[in-house]
């Protein structure tokens, strides 16, 4: 356990500087779009000839949604996606094709392999959640700045549930329910543990291992979603939603636990530096 | 005792290691020697299970690698193992972190010995320099075997000297080593035991102080006669 979470804090410390920048573009382009937002939406209010009241019935009141859809916002949102994919298989080649070859070192470490794949996704889960958790704050930030700059006749407030209503995206990214969180990261979660197992079939294998791990990833996916695939071909009342619930949630248990102990097995016995 | 038996690795179709076997034993210095390509440092990364092998088998102290074996065991590579980032003392702490076998003590023995400076980055070393701090990290684990692996490959004379230096100290003494090298000048009269290796197997295996004492040859003139053939 003390090795594991060692492992977590040196690998988040690794990848520290870039997603500190990635927190500062998102800072900086959310806000700054609040403030620009805003003030056109109010500068097209005054601009026309009529009282702010008709403003707002001819063309709306502003809403944080409205907002939420323009570029200044989902930017650094797609930015922070992509690096984070991106950063999903740096967390592995870096160590293998860096400068100096580090995974030496990781695999000569005095403790299981399982706990350097698990320390790795571990640090993928905890930057997830700390952007989340930066972006829940911010909406709330953005909200006040919202309601300084707009008056109240043209603005309408909004809670985040609302927002999340309204944009769906948002719904996915942070759950209106526990049950809708856990089962939304855990989703997450599995995938990248999918792709940890097919990065580790291609450092096992190398050109063959790019097929095997592509093989794994499409299979592992198909198992998940086969109660959706069984609805789609025997009609979509064969299973109750509950049941597609309870089974998507058995065979996502199940492709995670598969994929984290072949990957341990790869990590063991096939693995190559 | 490091035993390996019949171990056999092919990359692809190519077949590295056709069934190499030789023990290596506490207290004694071994030296796997061969060209370039006959799979020296397959060996030595097969014994750190940082390559799997199609067959054999690979013990130490009768046991098979685990995670506890790399307490005991440690592997010096021909390549920096730090990140470039990081600083000497960086290392050191990463080191100190992970080992329960870690010896300060020894570690700032090493640094003086070397006379590397810690807050000197890895990025920043000298090849020599670097093949120092690789050195530095593998000694100062209190372990019974070490594998280096061409320790002297790229370096200056002053820097070999001073890395042969640490064979005939009390840093190397009562370990077990199994060290590759194509220097074998530099450490010949340090060696206990030669695994020549060719064409994937073992091509001879001798105790250096029997083949003096019995055919009057040193390591390097077995190799010349080797080779000439």
């Amino acid at each position: 356990m003390k090795h594991y979470l060692k492992l977590v804090n040196f690998e988040l410390g690794r990848f520290i500087k870039v997603y500190l920048v990635l927190i500062a573009i998102t800072i900086i382009s959310q806000i700054a779009g609040i403030i620009v937002h805003s003030n056109n939406f109010v500068g097209r209010a005054n601009e026309s000839m009529t009282t702010m009241e008709q403003f707002a019935a001819q063309n709306g009141t502003l809403m944080m949604s409205d907002f939420m859809l323009t570029l200044w916002f989902l930017g650094p949102i797609a930015l922070c996606i992509a690096a984070l994919i991106f950063y999903c298989f740096l967390i592995w080649y870096r160590d293998w094709f860096g400068k100096n070859t580090f995974v030496y070192r990781l695999l000569m470490l005095p403790t299981a392999r399982l706990n350097i794949l698990l320390a790795k996704a571990s640090a993928v889960f905890l930057m997830v959640l700390g952007l989340v958790s930066l972006q829940l704050v911010l909406l709330i930030a953005e909200q006040a700045l919202l309601q300084t700059i707009v008056p109240d006749v043209l603005r309408t407030d909004m809670s985040i549930a609302e927002m999340g209503n309204r944009t769906g995206f948002l719904q996915v990214l942070i759950p209106e329910s526990f049950t809708g969180f856990l089962s939304n990261y855990g989703i997450g979660f599995m995938m990248v543990f999918i792709l940890f197992t097919a990065i580790l079939f291609e450092r096992s294998y190398r050109w063959k291992g790019i097929l095997l791990g592509a093989v794994y990833a499409a299979l592992a996916v198909t198992v998940f979603l086969l109660p959706l695939i069984i609805q789609l071909i025997l009609g979509m009342n064969y299973l109750y939603p509950m049941e597609v619930f309870l089974a998507m949630l058995t065979l996502g248990i199940l492709v995670t636990g598969t994929s984290i102990w072949l990957s341990h097995y790869l990590l063991n016995r096939k693995v190559t530096v | 005792m490091i035993e390996v038996k019949e171990i056999k690795k092919r990359f692809g179709r190519k077949k590295v290691l056709e069934g190499v076997s030789f023990d290596a034993k506490k207290g004694e210095i071994t030296c796997l020697i061969g060209i370039n390509g006959v799979g020296k440092t397959t060996v030595l990364n097969a014994i750190m299970n940082l390559t799997p092998l199609n067959s054999g088998q690979i013990l130490i102290d009768g046991e098979r690698i685990n995670k506890n074996s790399y307490e005991k065991i440690t592997f010096i590579p021909d390549a920096v193992t730090m990140l470039p980032r990081m600083k000497v003392a960086d290392a050191i702490q990463f080191m100190r972190d992970f080992y329960q076998s870690w010896n300060d003590e020894r570690a700032s023995e090493l640094l003086e010995f070397f006379r590397l400076n810690e807050e000197d980055r890895i990025s920043d070393l000298s090849k020599g320099n670097a093949a120092k701090v690789n050195l530095l990290l593998g000694l100062a684990l209190d372990v019974d075997y070490l594998l280096m692996d061409e320790p002297f490959s790229g370096i200056d004379i002053f820097s070999r000297e001073q890395i042969a230096e640490v064979f005939t100290s009390h840093l190397v003494e009562d370990r077990g080593v199994i060290i590759t090298t194509h220097e074998i000048n530099d450490i010949e009269h340090l060696i206990d035991k030669v695994i020549l290796l060719d064409n994937g197997n073992v091509l001879k295996d001798f105790r250096t102080e029997v083949m003096r004492a019995e055919e009057g040859k040193s390591v390097v003139d077995v190799l010349r006669e080797v080779y000439k053939k």
